[in-house]
């Protein structure tokens, strides 16, 4: 893998419709030319959060037009009232309701969030625009089942042990429009974090970027000989659960609300890009988190070095155990005999039934001699080590733990609450809370480090 | 979820119509829907005459 | 949590109290004040951190016979002396002792709420029946390595006084009690992923995370009577409830069950049930209990003579995040209750 200079100049803007052989970024295996994928991503940072008259960024302060962001955001018909928070790390405040994070991104060329938010248009190829240091947050407003929410801590011992304590926060709260039902309120709210996280990002469209990160990976059977000695990995992504069925316009994969989807292929960079969204369900796992998909990185990382990144497969947890068996069965297939992959890393959203399926499907691998690492999650509820596996599978034994979600934690007093005004009273003092419910403590595609620790 | 079950050592286990509805399924009419349920408790009796020495899977036809 | 020197109260056996050998045995619970036998050891590790202010001693055989009724004898000469701590042992590999050890630190913390700690060898039976309760040390054998292995019992025993962060088992030198706790690791969960996969591909060892699950094998019981001649009774973890949820059963982490009539039902009416289960989405078996329980074909079979009876009482729970603990004792419960009522098969929904 080339590393690449940085762009000279801007890519040109514009709506990409058509595939054509026109790519920016192509090579040479022999005689023959092929097309790579390639995403610049220009990174500017940030450690300053304000309001100001105009959206801007000053250096390394990010200076944002509340109220025009506001009446963008009110034009949804599904929403009524929006109200914009800023929250500084440090502070000794507590969010609260919190649905979703969002990191700021924005293409120079091509569509945002593709199939959501914009057009269906190529992401991971071309140039987006990202700052380092800001997320927006979105907050449910409607639900009574607050259980299900979670807590952001910007002070104190517990902001440490998520990314959300140290970044900038953009606060989204917006009510629902009389008679919104759930998921039209639920694809409001999150359309609403997507829209303020291009808004945000396209204050850096100016500026010269602080550094630049380039992904590029070619198709999967074009290795050149050199590297032909590198084991092949392939990532299974398991994208969203069955659990509980997808609304009609619950976005996931381009925009589809991927029910009852079998598995099939994308790009890493695709989901790098924006392609790929958490759903409204999907717990212990953010937007922000997809965003800076932590495998992908770290295959990427290695890539060309230590192992040739194979390629992703996305999968959704099943809901039958029919469904489940022929979906793992599919999976592996496309790992061992399409990828040729000699190894693959398996990740999971959701509960326990996706926890199983993610199993199954590492299963399949195995017996078709694909090695297999898995990020669970502890399933235990009691804290006893016997109860963190639900599965027990030949030749599924490399497993990573992401920690357990009902593991108490005491949040101590805060001096203010955002995001959730009717629960502020309980909220605000000690606060008795889970690992679960602390956003961005537990990352299932493994961007954190807590781990649940056998003693 | 059947592999837990194995897993845990239950000894009869059949395989039902689904999380959301494992006696049922709301595609099908009301009778189809009975009928179905019949035939997975009629699994669920042989399995019981059937004699298992380990964690068994037993699939309606 | 105390700071400053803290109160001990030692227990030892008739041997280790310097009582004399097994033809002591089988005395009861006494207590004197200070530190005796074994104890003057504990109090030699302690120093200035602590006193033994008294020393509680049991014969192994009266511990052993009396069990329950010993344990509350010794507890109250425990809560007498008003420790800080309390240190059993350690026991090394004499059987009684240590399951007397085990059994006395888990009722001095759960009755008292009194910090304890013990220690005994690895093949002791108090280890295995005790180690998720109570921090077990782990010692030789015998006595000769006393004093190193009592250091680590006081050092373990002063943390859990003070409140302060236990370390990892190999590191404080305790069983690993079979428990998880969270912490922070110094990389992410996928770079360590990362790394695990390629030692395996490599044929390098790597440490996996998590433990592989051991669950004991339940022989399968022979259904005796033929079908036409059982009663067969009908069991669900979908959770199914009455309207209003009497029971109280939870969303999560079930503790309770509910036993429900059927009792010249020929079906289950959607409007008198209700189902707070929140692990998967309830509205199919809302609409139509049936698709959970199958009442209305049970009863059918029930007619038609292929089976003899249905149960006329349905049992059911929430089986979401029910800790295996609870899952165990329901399952018993239930299991005692049925076999009473005289029934002889079980079908059991499960989502």
């Amino acid at each position: 893998m080339a590393v690449a200079p940085r762009s000279p100049r801007l890519a040109r803007r514009g709506v990409l419709t058509v595939e054509s052989g026109g790519a920016s970024s192509s090579g040479r295996v022999g005689r023959l030319y092929y097309r790579a994928m390639r995403l610049e991503l220009r990174w500017s940072e940030v450690d300053e959060l304000v309001a100001g008259s105009s959206t801007r960024l000053a250096g390394r302060r990010l200076e944002v037009d509340l109220d025009a962001l506001s009446r963008l955001l009110a034009r949804d018909a599904r929403l009524r009232g929006i109200r914009l928070d800023l929250v500084h790390p440090g502070e000794r405040c507590r969010i609260g309701r919190v649905f979703d994070v969002v990191a700021p991104r924005a293409r120079l060329d091509g569509e945002d969030f593709p199939g959501v938010l914009g057009g269906v248009a190529r992401a991971g190829h071309g140039t987006t625009l990202a700052l380092a240091g800001v997320a927006v947050v979105a907050t449910d407003q409607q639900t009574d089942s607050v259980g299900t929410l979670a807590v952001i801590d910007m002070a104190g011992p517990n902001a440490a042990l998520s990314a959300f304590g140290a970044t900038e926060n953009l606060v989204i709260s917006a009510w629902p429009a009389p008679g919104a039902e759930r998921s039209d309120y639920l694809a409001a709210v999150r359309l609403a974090a997507l829209k303020a996280a291009v808004h945000l990002a396209r204050a850096a469209r100016e500026a010269e970027p602080d550094r630049v990160e380039v992904f590029a990976l070619p198709p999967s059977p074009r290795v050149p000989a050199e590297l032909a000695h590198l084991p092949r990995v392939a990532y299974v992504f398991q994208i969203h659960s069955h659990q509980r069925p997808t609304g009609l316009d619950e976005g996931i994969l381009y925009g589809d609300p991927v029910r009852r989807m079998l598995p099939t292929l994308v790009h890493p960079n695709e989901v790098l890009d924006g392609a790929v969204l958490r759903g409204f369900m999907g717990r212990s796992v953010t937007t922000w988190a997809t965003q800076n998909h932590p495998v992908i990185r770290a295959l990427y990382a290695q890539h060309g070095r230590t192992l040739w990144f194979a390629g992703v497969v996305v999968t959704v947890a099943q809901a039958t155990e029919p469904e489940r068996v022929r979906s793992a069965f599919l999976t592996a297939g496309i790992v061992a005999h399409t990828l040729g992959a000699d190894g693959a890393v398996l990740t999971k959203i959701g509960g326990g039934a996706p926890h199983v399926d993610m199993a199954q499907a590492a299963a399949q691998c195995e017996a078709l001699g694909v090695k297999t690492t898995l990020l669970v999650e502890d399933m235990s509820t009691d804290g006893s080590a016997e109860g963190m596996l639900l599965f027990d599978f030949p030749g599924v034994d490399a497993l990573v733990n992401v920690g357990s979600s009902h593991e108490p934690l005491t949040l101590p007093p805060m001096d203010r609450v955002v995001g959730a005004d009717d629960l502020a009273p309980g909220l605000q003092g000690e606060t008795r809370a889970t690992y679960g419910t602390l956003c961005g403590a537990i990352e299932q595609i493994g961007a954190t480090r807590v781990m649940a620790e056998v003693r | 979820m059947t592999p837990v079950a194995v897993m845990v050592g239950a000894n009869r286990i059949v395989q039902a119509a689904g999380i959301i509805h494992p006696l049922g399924n709301a595609d099908l009419s009301a009778d189809d829907e009975k009928a179905l349920r019949r035939r997975i408790v009629e699994q669920a009796l042989q399995a019981l005459r059937t004699e298992v020495v380990r964690p068994t899977v037993f699939t309606p036809e | 949590m105390a700071s400053g020197p803290l109160r001990v109260v030692c227990f030892v056996n008739q041997f280790f109290g310097q009582l004399g050998g097994e033809e002591k045995a089988g005395v009861g619970p006494q207590v004197t004040d200070g530190a005796v036998g074994a104890a003057r050891a504990v109090q030699q590790v302690l120093g200035e951190a602590g006193t033994v202010v008294a020393t509680v001693i049991c014969g192994d055989n009266y511990t052993a016979e009396q069990g329950e009724r010993a344990v509350a004898e010794l507890l109250a000469l425990v809560a007498a002396a008003r420790p800080d701590l309390v240190i059993a042992g350690p026991a090394f590999l004499a059987g009684r002792y240590g399951v007397a050890c085990g059994a006395l630190c888990a009722a001095v913390q759960a009755k008292l709420k009194i910090p304890a700690v013990t220690g005994m060898q690895a093949e002791n039976p108090g280890v295995d029946l005790y180690r998720r309760q109570v921090y077990i040390v782990q010692t030789g054998a015998e006595a000769t390595r006393m004093l190193a292995e009592v250091k680590r019992l006081i050092a373990l025993g002063l943390k859990l006084a003070r409140g302060e962060a236990i370390g990892a088992p190999a590191v404080e030198g305790y069983f690993a009690r079979g428990v998880t706790r969270n912490v922070v690791t110094g990389a992410t969960a996928a770079d360590r992923a990362t790394a695990m996969l390629l030692d395996k591909l490599a044929g390098r060892p790597f440490a996996s995370e998590v433990p592989r699950p051991a669950f004991p094998s339940v022989p399968a019981p022979r259904l005796v009577k033929t079908l036409e001649g059982a009663t067969i009774a009908l069991v669900t973890d979908g959770g199914l409830v009455p309207r209003g949820n009497p029971d109280g059963i939870e969303a999560l982490n079930a503790t309770r069950y509910g036993a429900y009539s059927i009792e010249g039902k020929a079906g289950l009416e959607a409007a008198q049930y209700d189902n707070p289960h929140r692990g998967y989405d309830t509205s199919w078996v809302k609409q139509d209990p049936h698709r959970l329980v199958p009442v209305d074909v049970a009863r059918d079979l029930e007619q038609s003579g292929a089976i003899g009876k249905l149960h006329e009482t349905v049992y059911s729970t929430v089986g979401v995040a029910t800790t295996l603990a609870h899952s165990a004792r329901m399952g018993q419960e239930i299991a005692e209750k049925l076999r009473a009522a005289g029934v002889d098969a079980v079908i059991l929904t499960s989502t």
